[in-house]
């Protein structure tokens, strides 16, 4: 009876174990921890190059996370991207609508995420509001390109 | 040659015959599963013996392992000045391969390697006819317990492994190394998605328990029952337990992450 | 055929017809027949390798025959239905050489396992029972101790009372004096004996060891190379007993069954070149 119930008790503490990692690598490791799960509002930017950008990015501003990319799409008409970004309601009617919204990468190897710059407008971003002034992703291809054709330049002057 | 070739045939064979009766024993064994809503503390003393014990040696593996890639991780990155993405590296290792994988390595070392034993031995004196004679299903009472136990077993030691393994990762490389936390921290969370990651890494653990449990049992099932039948039965059980575990990752990683 | 005791109206518990099997290409039985009365005491002897403990696991219906039928109690064990030959089962007792007993589980709950696995009886009820098995053969005061504390005869007798623990109307027993010392052979005779005598229930004994066989059974058959090649009872056998029959029970070394594996002539063997 004695030796049974030592089993019960080790074999419960195995699967609390078992449980709380998983719990850990859900919540601590992966994204699931950090998702926003309150209500939020939709605001769209259309960017010419999106570069590694991906859903569930974050979105900040001054390096304070407000929302996240919901959705990403390529708008055949304009040639753009569309970005449509889930912003957490408590910043609803907060938020200039001249702000502007660049692709950013955390260090140099890390993520991309977008950063929103507030503007100076007295009117606010609501739900489906565009934000019109954009800076794509630093491609470091165009960078290095950029780079070389503007020595080039240099010598040729 | 044509010696040979019969051989080669003859071997064929038997590795099939030996597939047929492995995968027939697999009905059983699920049946066997309606015994054990019944009868629930079947399962827990299998835990015991096949969950618990292997705690220690999953712990000490996952934490090594960990620290191991915090180092490796810091020195390859920090040639790059990429050492904020440290965090995610550790963690996606651990997560998508290494937990799972090294799990059931060690799972099938001392775990199946255990159970191959058992069963061989409880064939090789009879226990399991002396089962039979007395009315009892050994498929359902002694092998349906075992083998539920380590698919139940298996996912929750590697998640063990993947936690501990970033925890030992998060010790070298923010207590020794110097590592920016909320980097380490953020860009792990930034870039390990849960459903493409965690998800994923949980269900190869579970696949990785199905097989290695059944090879282990099935080989005590099945082994020639002397003591030197036994002895080959447990080899057989580690290499073709190690052997499936590699492969299916192969698999298992192109159909989840491609 | 010789009849036994009180039961030559009844037909036999046990009866055999024509049984053939073969492991690999060898026959291991060709063309068995047996018939086990009621309440007797039936022996089958023969030398080692000659498939007792596989005739027994084919009474059991753990084995199925190349050809022939086993009746056991006017059903064909091996057309049976898994839940009906379970059933059966439930009658039926085995003590294996080893005695099987389950090594994680101590004697008190070795007993009380088919108790638990095929009654829904209390466990006050089951203790009693498990408490009268183990009197029955002497352990009750080993009741606490694991298999593994337990002498060769111990177990036996352990497994003997499991065997018993739902009373079967039949108990097959696989070589029970192999291996045992005087003392607790002694031990076994008697108790397999009274257990035959007190509850009538059916044994059949399958051995080799000759005078302790002979001084208990009703019935014997010998049996080599997969035939019978004699019965009756004891008494019968050691007076009338053929050639093969007289070197089996007395244990000559020579006879019918040569004391050489056959050879070619020693001399040439010795002497010729090496192959």
């Amino acid at each position: 009876m004695n030796k049974s119930r030592q089993i019960e008790i080790w074999v419960g503490l195995f699967m609390a174990i078992g449980f709380v990692a998983l719990f850990f690598l859900a919540m601590q490791v992966s994204n699931l921890g950090t998702a926003y799960t309150g209500d939020t509002f939709r605001v769209t930017a259309r960017f010419d190059n999106i570069g590694g950008l991906k859903v569930k990015a974050r979105v900040t501003i001054a390096g304070v996370e407000v929302g996240q990319v919901t959705e990403i799409h390529y708008d055949p008409d304009d040639f753009r991207a569309v970005v449509e970004m889930g912003l957490q309601s408590q910043y609803l009617n907060r938020i200039p609508d001249d702000s502007f919204a660049k692709i950013l990468t955390a260090g140099l190897l890390g993520e991309q995420y977008v950063g929103l710059d507030p503007g100076g407008s007295e009117d606010t971003l609501a739900d489906g509001s565009e934000i019109s002034v954009t800076q794509s992703a630093l491609v470091l291809e165009e960078v290095v390109g950029q780079f070389i054709f503007g020595k080039g330049q240099e010598g040729k002057q | 040659m044509i010696e040979l070739f019969a051989q080669l045939g003859g071997w064929g064979m038997q590795a099939l015959t030996r597939l047929g009766r492995a995968h027939l024993l697999l009905l059983p064994l699920l049946r066997g599963g309606l015994d054990i809503l019944r009868r629930p503390r079947l399962l827990v003393d299998q835990l015991f013996s096949v969950g618990v014990l292997t705690i220690l040696i999953i712990a000490v593996a996952g934490l090594f392992v960990g620290m191991v890639l915090g180092l490796q991780g810091y020195y390859i990155l920090s040639r790059f000045g990429g050492e904020t993405a440290l965090g995610l590296m550790v963690a996606a290792s651990l997560v998508r391969e290494l937990g799972p994988v090294l799990t059931a390595l060690l799972f099938a070392g001392r775990a199946g390697s255990a159970l191959t034993a058992e069963i061989g031995l409880m064939k090789a004196t009879e226990q399991l006819s002396g089962l039979e004679m007395m009315a009892v299903n050994p498929q359902y009472r002694i092998l349906a317990p075992r083998f539920f136990a380590g698919i139940v077993s298996v996912p929750l030691l590697a998640a063990l492994f993947s936690m501990l393994g970033v925890m030992g990762g998060w010790m070298v490389g923010g207590g020794m190394l110097g590592v920016d936390k909320a980097a380490f921290w953020n860009g792990m969370q930034g870039g390990i998605d849960f459903h493409e990651d965690i998800v994923n890494g949980v269900i190869k653990s579970v696949v990785f328990g199905v097989v290695c449990t059944w090879i282990a049992i099935f080989q005590g099932y099945d082994c020639v029952p002397t003591s030197e039948g036994v002895s080959r039965a447990t080899t057989r059980t580690v290499v073709h337990s190690s052997l499936a575990v590699l492969g299916l990752d192969f698999v298992l990683t192109a159909m989840m992450f491609s | 055929m010789t009849e036994v005791d009180d039961s030559a109206e009844q037909p036999p518990l046990v009866r055999i017809r024509g049984l053939r099997f073969r492991r690999g290409s060898r026959w291991i039985f060709d063309g068995l027949d047996i018939d086990i009365p009621r309440g007797g005491l039936t022996a089958i002897m023969g030398p080692s390798g000659t498939g007792k403990t596989t005739l027994l696991k084919l009474i059991g219906a753990q084995l199925r025959p190349d050809e022939g039928t086993v009746e056991v109690d006017g059903e064909n064990v091996h057309a049976l239905s898994t839940p009906d030959l379970y059933r059966l089962r439930m009658r039926m007792g085995m003590l294996f050489q080893s005695g099987a007993l389950l090594t994680d589980m101590s004697v008190f709950d070795n007993v009380a396992f088919p108790l638990r696995e095929h009654t829904h009886l209390n466990e006050s009820m089951i203790r009693k029972l498990v408490l009268l098995k183990l009197e029955a053969v002497g352990l009750r005061g080993a009741r606490d101790l694991m298999p593994s504390e337990l002498s060769g005869g111990m177990a036996r007798r352990v497994a003997l009372a499991r065997a018993i623990a739902l009373d079967p109307m039949m108990i097959m027993y696989d070589e029970p004096f192999t291996g045992q010392d005087p003392i607790s052979m002694g031990v076994l005779v008697q108790l397999i004996r009274r257990l035959n005598d007190a509850a009538r229930i059916t044994s059949i004994v399958v051995s080799h060891d000759v005078a302790e066989t002979l001084g208990i059974a009703d019935l014997v058959y010998v049996i080599s190379n997969g035939r019978v090649v004699e019965s009756g009872t004891p008494a019968q056998l050691s007076e009338s007993g053929g050639d093969w029959t007289r070197q089996f029970i007395r244990g000559l070394p020579d006879g019918p069954v040569p004391f050489h594996y056959p050879a070619p002539p020693l001399r040439g063997d010795v002497l010729g070149a090496q192959r």
